[in-house]
């Protein structure tokens, strides 16, 4: 390779090498800051800028001793951005009543302005000109100024007009715990009967759940104070969730003209024109109690319903069903309660049904049956609460009847399937005509314990024999035992002979079950055969004092008397059985050593 | 007097006689009246089966099996669940014909049917669990029972009687034995295979915990064997080839129930 070539080569791969050090990754387009937001519809923004300006005065200025005025601060700022002080210093006479705060943002064409309004309630209840003044308060912008504001007691004018306010209509004051009830909040139209729409409208109170989604809206002649007035009215839906007495007031702010969402007029009405005037009013606190639900009587599937409910009968889509096959139940409810919150009775569990309830606020259900053996759809339980009678009612959706069948397996192989599985049974077997081998339990009698306990039965008869043996050759070894148990059952026998004998006054067989007796009782201790043994033999067992007692005279007598049988003429002495006592004692003796 | 008193004793004699002859006659016949209840709620499936009513036939055969099991009953059932498409509580009830008949044919040949369509392994059984197979399960108890008190007893009556010993007794004693020590083998088979069982619900998931909302581990196929380890409230635990855990009870059957 030449030089020359080596050095076009260099020039045509340097570049090639070089590349990848000059190239620059593809950047992103870069936006201008704020870029996206440009990319964002354009929305007004809320003037937090401006610098804070407030008013403060007396509505009304002037009034009565006793009459309710309100010292109203607004402030141009967000309720959350102004810092304000627990206590205002104020004259002795002006007690601070109630208080009352809300915020609005007011739309200028081009940005939001907020307005915050603080009210006292006052009742001053002397005349007099009383001044609260001057005061500071922090904000998030900066320290503002409240001005001054004067108020004017004056006694005996009646021409003053009274504080403006809102008033309060609500539909129950007896209510239960979650039993939703109708509030309206009314503003009467003011001088000039001008009529002027309300804004913020909000419950200022514990325990109350407000449904706003249902606000209604409308103008109407209500009596106010023995007057007829047209009135702005704004109805709404409260529900209270706490028990016990509760107190809630009403507050908005006057509107002019600027009605939001529907609204309908009755009679004739004026509606002033200019640029609104945001003033917050606030209505006089009303008292409602509120009873918890009874809890013992709870129906089972109430799910909260409060009201006058009843369903129209349930409708399912078909009653022939397939396992596995879905049917729709249709369930319509309808009533004197709210109906747009009712919450709509839970599936109930089944094991032979799959139950599958509608998304709220549908109240239908979808029914799918696991087995063939149902003839029924689930019966699915409710109940709601009737504030009327102050019971449950049931309401349960009833079992509807239907079939259900199941696809069967197939009971024998197909063709292709029978050629290559040939070992097998190609098809099921046909019914058994008899039922067969039978038994009384399938549980085997391995784990029953009456066959355990029958396995005793050998046992005790084993032990039994046993035992039996065992004595024998005991007996065997001590033939003494036997000898004595045997006297003792033939001694037995005797006495009982005697006594007989003794009793029929027979003397002859006396003396000789006497004698017998006698020998009987000392046999074992020879040993010998009773026939065999003497008087002599019968002494020698007895004591050496019984001997020569009454014992031994009485055996002597005896056995003299029994031996005399064999006389030619055999006395028969008279006496002998007045003997009966001493022979027993002399036969007690001689068993007592057997 | 004494002739008086025979008389009355005569007649409580024969009053007892007579309420224990009614007793055992009542006996007897509500044997035979359960009997057959059991053969005629059989009959009844047999033609209900006849007819296509598979779940009426299904629910006369189990009634009948309730009352008096059998294996022939067991069969037919088994026969109508497949038809209405339980393979699970068919096979249940071969198996259960098999418990009570080891011979019986046709039980044979539809488990063999049913777990070639299912594609089901047959349970593995240990090796004395399959010589329990041999015989039904209480001809093993009566022949392990009978075989040890004829031991015990060529043992020990001749020497209670005190009988010459022969040779004969020896032999017999020896072969009793033998087959008691043979036969409390299957006796254990028996009992081990008491906790064998069958899945009978399709698609029956097996938990890990015995719980209604427990995580589920997977599901059986209905037919597939498990043994059964433990009970917890409305679940089984069980163990089948390659897993364990809690079913409930609805969706598994014991043979041995």
């Amino acid at each position: 390779m030449t030089l020359k070539m080596r050095s076009i080569l260099s020039i045509l791969i340097l570049p090639v090498l070089l590349a990848p050090l000059l190239l620059r990754a593809q950047a992103p387009p870069q936006l201008p800051p704020g870029g996206l937001i440009q990319l964002q519809v354009a929305q007004p923004t809320v003037d937090i800028s401006s610098s804070v300006t407030a008013t403060a005065e007396f509505d009304p200025p002037v009034v009565r001793p006793g009459e309710t005025t309100f010292y109203r601060v607004k402030v141009d700022a967000t309720e959350s951005a102004i810092q304000w002080p627990d206590k205002i210093s104020a004259p002795a006479e002006l007690q601070f009543g109630a208080m009352a705060h809300g915020q609005l943002t007011e739309y200028l064409g081009n940005q939001f302005r907020p307005h915050t309004e603080i009210i006292y309630e006052m009742r001053p209840a002397a005349a007099g000109h009383f001044l609260i003044t001057n005061f500071s308060v922090p904000t998030s912008g900066g320290p503002v100024e409240i001005p001054a504001a004067n108020l004017d007691v004056v006694a005996g004018n009646s021409d003053l007009p009274p504080a403006r306010r809102l008033m309060l209509d609500i539909s129950a004051t007896n209510v239960f715990l979650g039993q939703p009830f109708r509030v309206r909040v009314l503003l009467p139209a003011g001088p000039g009967n001008q009529i002027e729409a309300l804004r913020e409208i909000q419950l200022d109170g514990d325990g109350l759940m407000t449904d706003k989604t249902a606000l209604r809206q409308s103008i109407e002649v209500v009596n106010v104070n023995g007057q007829l007035k047209p009135a702005f009215i704004c109805e709404m839906t409260v529900t209270p969730i706490a028990a016990g007495p509760l107190t809630f007031s009403a507050q908005g702010f006057t509107a002019g003209r600027e009605f939001s969402g529907p609204i309908s007029i009755h009679g004739q009405v004026t509606i002033s024109g200019g640029p609104p005037k945001y003033v917050l009013l606030v209505s006089k606190p009303v008292e409602i109690n509120v009873r918890p639900l009874p809890a013992e009587s709870e129906l089972p599937g109430f799910t909260g319903a409060i009201g006058n409910f009843f369903c129209d009968p349930p409708q399912l889509a078909t009653n022939r069903l397939h396992v596995g096959e879905p049917a729709r139940l249709k369930i319509t409810f309808h009533g004197e309660g709210d109906l747009t919150r009712l919450v709509p009775p839970n599936p109930p569990r089944d094991p032979d049904w799959q139950v599958i309830a509608d998304n709220p606020p549908a109240t239908g259900f979808t029914l799918i049956p696991l087995t063939d053996e149902v003839h029924e759809t689930p019966a699915i339980p409710f109940s709601y609460f009737d504030p009327a009678t102050a019971k449950y009612v049931d309401l349960t959706i009833p079992p509807l009847p239907v079939t259900v069948v199941s696809e069967g397996l197939p009971v024998q192989l197909s063709v292709a399937e029978a050629e290559t599985e040939s070992a097998a049974p190609t098809k099921l077997s046909g019914l058994a005509p008899t039922p067969g081998k039978t038994v009384a339990s399938l549980k085997p009698l391995q784990t029953r314990g009456w066959f355990v306990g029958m396995q005793l039965v050998p046992v005790i008869g084993f032990f039994a024999l046993w035992q039996w043996d065992r004595r024998r050759r005991f007996l065997e070894a001590h033939p003494e035992i036997v000898r004595r148990r045997q006297a003792r059952r033939a001694l037995r026998r005797e006495r009982r002979e005697l006594e007989k004998a003794g009793a029929a006054g027979d003397a002859t067989a006396f003396v000789r079950h006497a004698a017998d007796a006698m020998r009987i009782a000392v046999a074992p201790h020879f040993p010998a055969h009773p026939q065999a043994l003497v008087c002599g033999d019968v002494l020698a067992q007895l004591d050496t004092a019984d001997q020569n007692a009454q014992a031994g005279e009485t055996v002597r007598k005896i056995f003299a008397s029994a031996d005399a049988r064999f006389a030619l003429t055999p006395p028969m002495p008279a006496d002998l059985l007045a003997l009966q006592s001493a022979v027993e004692t002399v036969l007690e003796k001689l068993e007592e050593k057997l | 007097m004494s002739h008086l008193r025979f008389t009355i004793y005569d007649l409580r004699i024969r009053r007892r006689l007579g309420c224990g002859i009614a007793f055992a006659a009542l006996f007897f016949a509500a044997g035979i009246c359960h009997a057959a209840t059991a053969n005629d709620l059989f009959t009844q499936g047999v033609e209900l089966n006849r007819a296509g009513q598979f779940p009426e036939a299904a629910a006369a055969f189990e009634k009948s099996a309730q009352r008096q099991p059998a294996s022939g009953t067991l069969v037919n059932l088994g026969i109508a669940e497949w038809q209405r498409g339980h393979a699970g509580a068919a096979i249940l009830a071969w198996e259960q014909a098999r418990w009570i008949d080891p011979f019986d044919e046709r039980a044979a040949q539809n488990l063999k049917f049913a777990r070639q369509m299912a594609q089901l392994d047959e349970p593995k059984l240990k090796w004395f669990e399959t010589a329990s197979t041999w015989l039904p399960p209480d001809a093993w108890v009566w022949l392990a029972g009978a075989s040890l008190w004829l031991t015990v007893g060529i043992l020990t009556l001749p020497q209670f009687f005190r009988w010459r010993k022969a040779g004969w007794q020896q032999a017999l004693a020896a072969a009793a034995l033998g087959i008691f020590l043979a036969s409390m083998t299957a006796n254990v088979g028996v009992l081990s295979r008491t906790n064998l069982g069958f899945v009978v619900k399709k698609n029956a998931t097996l938990k890990l915990t015995p719980t209604l909302e427990g995580e589920i581990i997977s599901t059986l196929a209905a037919g597939e064997p498990a043994r059964q380890l433990r009970v917890r409230g409305n679940y089984f635990f069980i163990r089948t080839e390659n897993e364990s855990g809690w079913i409930e009870r609805d969706a598994f059957g014991l043979v041995a129930k």
